[in-house]
């Protein structure tokens, strides 16, 4: 990259199921606690980018109050649909493109003002899909998590071995909601059936939450901090609606890692990265994202999770935060990763520590069986 | 007040919104020819990609499909998937146990590229696999209406 911009600040709320706040009080925390965790103020910020859905937040122009809360009071702002980690990679083409040298990066969603799975059936056609009435995101997923099992020899054991890692992994987070030390495969099979192969605590719960990055040009995140996590790499890419993707894998996951590890100088993913956060919104995805990011071969997620290769002490640790699984504020969920990879490298990650981290990887997605992708690598000698 | 919020509930949605989305020619066809239970796609003549419901651009190679590509179909295929739902939303925001589960299949149609999200009945469950044969089950009256089709069930 031609600028090098780097994270110097982050906040983020406490996920929980409903938090009994004002969207704009929630916005308000993170935001004032991102400034103040980068040791700058209001007045020092040159944009404002937000990140939510309309339709998870109830009404339309919903960041008509947020704006403020962030801070951006007669300042520039904007608003992106979807996920943080789409208003970060915004937020970097404007510091990148020299118009501005600061920027806060927000997201939210409160999952308890409109469940999401609901919103997921306003995602589909509606002159066909949305007719016949049948597909939600828990059903696609459940489809898709199906086709990918066959195609490789996955098991329900598979999926519930990852959603015991993330789970106890969460429990040791203090930010995140779905917290469980001591549950076991058993458990998880246990849990209640949704849509098969998917179970309750293999998919993602419904949260509340936000949070709040703040990014700077070089020379002004050297004046701010001593410990900048630089974005050495970006990649987005996105698939054809449902009905004309391949299912059974994540080719625009594949695309968008190639894409920022070739700007990161990332040849061998597995040796190069020390720590990966994914938004795995159930528990298949981390299986289908191993082999997309390269950290294995395609059909060989299972073998990654059998090993323990991805667990906290793994030789690459995936979700040590607890990932998606552990929280999901939904459009806060991406920027969520992006603090935790940053604070894996600023030693900050309190009990989810990983020892020696230089590269981590954050990923951000949305829309049904993760239509669009996002990567991030994040790299420097912090701690 | 103790512990519980001060936050006062406000309901206002859903509400009742009403679209009127255009259909386009292509899909107008598709839909009034389901009343003679038949099944059209759209055959791309810059890639071959044939799409069901047929649409009028080609998203894999940007061609522009007319309706002289339009292509009538077998109404068969193959179960690429299928779940068992016990859940589904609502419409209020929650989910919902169904009463008994719902067989939703993904199906990947004779001569066709698109994949169809669509229920699947007349299967035992030990019968119901990945590489199926099935074919559409009409509705008893067809009237040229997307619920012209009722479901899916096992060729034969
Ligand atoms: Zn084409």
């Amino acid at each position: 990259m031609r600028r090098r911009v780097a994270i110097v600040g982050y906040a983020q709320s406490h996920h929980q199921h409903n938090m009994q706040k004002t969207r704009e009080d929630m916005v308000f925390e993170v935001c004032k606690g991102a400034l103040r965790h980068a040791g700058i103020s209001r007045e020092d910020l040159d944009t404002v980018i937000t990140a939510s859905t309309d339709f998870l937040d109830g009404r339309t122009i919903s960041s008509v109050f947020v704006g403020m809360a962030a801070g951006a009071f007669l300042k520039d702002e904007s608003k992106v649909e979807e996920d943080g980690t789409f208003a970060l990679y915004y937020a970097l083409m404007r510091v990148l493109a020299g118009t501005h040298d600061i920027a806060l990066v927000e997201a939210h969603t409160q999952g308890s003002t409109m469940n999401a799975h609901q919103v997921s059936c306003f995602t589909l056609d509606p002159q066909f899909d949305r007719q016949i009435g049948v597909l939600n995101d828990i059903a696609a997923a459940a489809l898709q998590a199906r086709m990918y099992m066959n195609s490789h020899g996955v098991t329900d054991e598979h999926l519930a071995m990852v959603a015991v890692k993330n789970l106890s992994n969460a429990a040791a987070n203090p930010w995140a909601h779905r917290k469980m030390a001591k549950v076991s495969v058993e458990e998880v099979l246990g849990s209640k059936v949704l849509c098969d192969p998917v179970r309750e605590l293999m998919m993602s719960p419904v949260s509340d939450g936000a949070c709040a990055v703040i990014i700077a040009s070089e020379e002004k995140a050297r004046e701010i901090t001593s410990k900048p996590v630089w974005i050495e790499g970006v990649g987005s890419c996105q698939e054809a609606y449902i009905r004309d993707r391949d299912l059974g894998r994540l080719e625009s996951l594949k695309t968008a890692a190639r894409t920022a590890y070739k700007m990161a100088g990332i040849k061998e993913p597995a040796a190069d990265l020390d720590v990966v956060e994914l938004s795995e919104k159930f528990a298949h995805e981390e299986l289908m994202a191993y082999e997309s990011l390269g950290l294995c071969r395609e059909g060989e997620g299972k073998r990654l999770i059998e090993k323990g290769t991805t667990g906290k002490e793994g030789k690459i640790p995936v979700n040590p935060s607890g990932g998606a699984l552990g929280a999901d504020p939904v459009c806060a969920t991406g920027l969520v990763r992006v603090i935790e990879a940053a604070k894996q490298i600023r030693g900050e990650a309190e009990g989810c520590q990983v020892p020696k981290v230089r590269r981590a990887l954050a990923h951000g997605q949305f829309g049904m069986c993760a239509q669009k992708n996002m990567v991030f690598v994040l790299g420097g000698n912090g701690s | 007040m103790e512990g519980k919020s001060e936050i006062v509930e406000v309901k206002t949605f859903p509400f009742p919104a009403g679209f009127n989305w255009a259909v386009g020619p292509m899909m107008e066809r598709f839909i009034r020819t389901l009343a003679g239970r038949k099944v059209l796609g759209a055959r791309c003549p810059g890639c071959g990609y044939t799409y069901v419901p047929p649409r009028s651009r080609c998203g894999q190679c940007q061609a522009a499909i007319a309706e002289k590509d339009v292509v009538e179909l077998s109404g068969k295929g193959t179960l690429i998937s299928y779940t068992n739902a016990h859940v589904a939303p609502d419409g209020n925001g929650n989910l919902k146990d169904l009463e008994k589960p719902i067989v939703v299949g993904a199906v990947k149609l004779e001569d066709a590229d698109s994949v169809l999200f669509m229920p699947v009945e007349g299967v035992k469950p030990q019968d119901l696999k990945i590489g199926l044969a099935v074919k559409v089950r009409w509705r008893e009256e067809t009237k040229g209406a997307v619920a012209d089709i009722c479901c899916f069930e096992p060729v034969g």
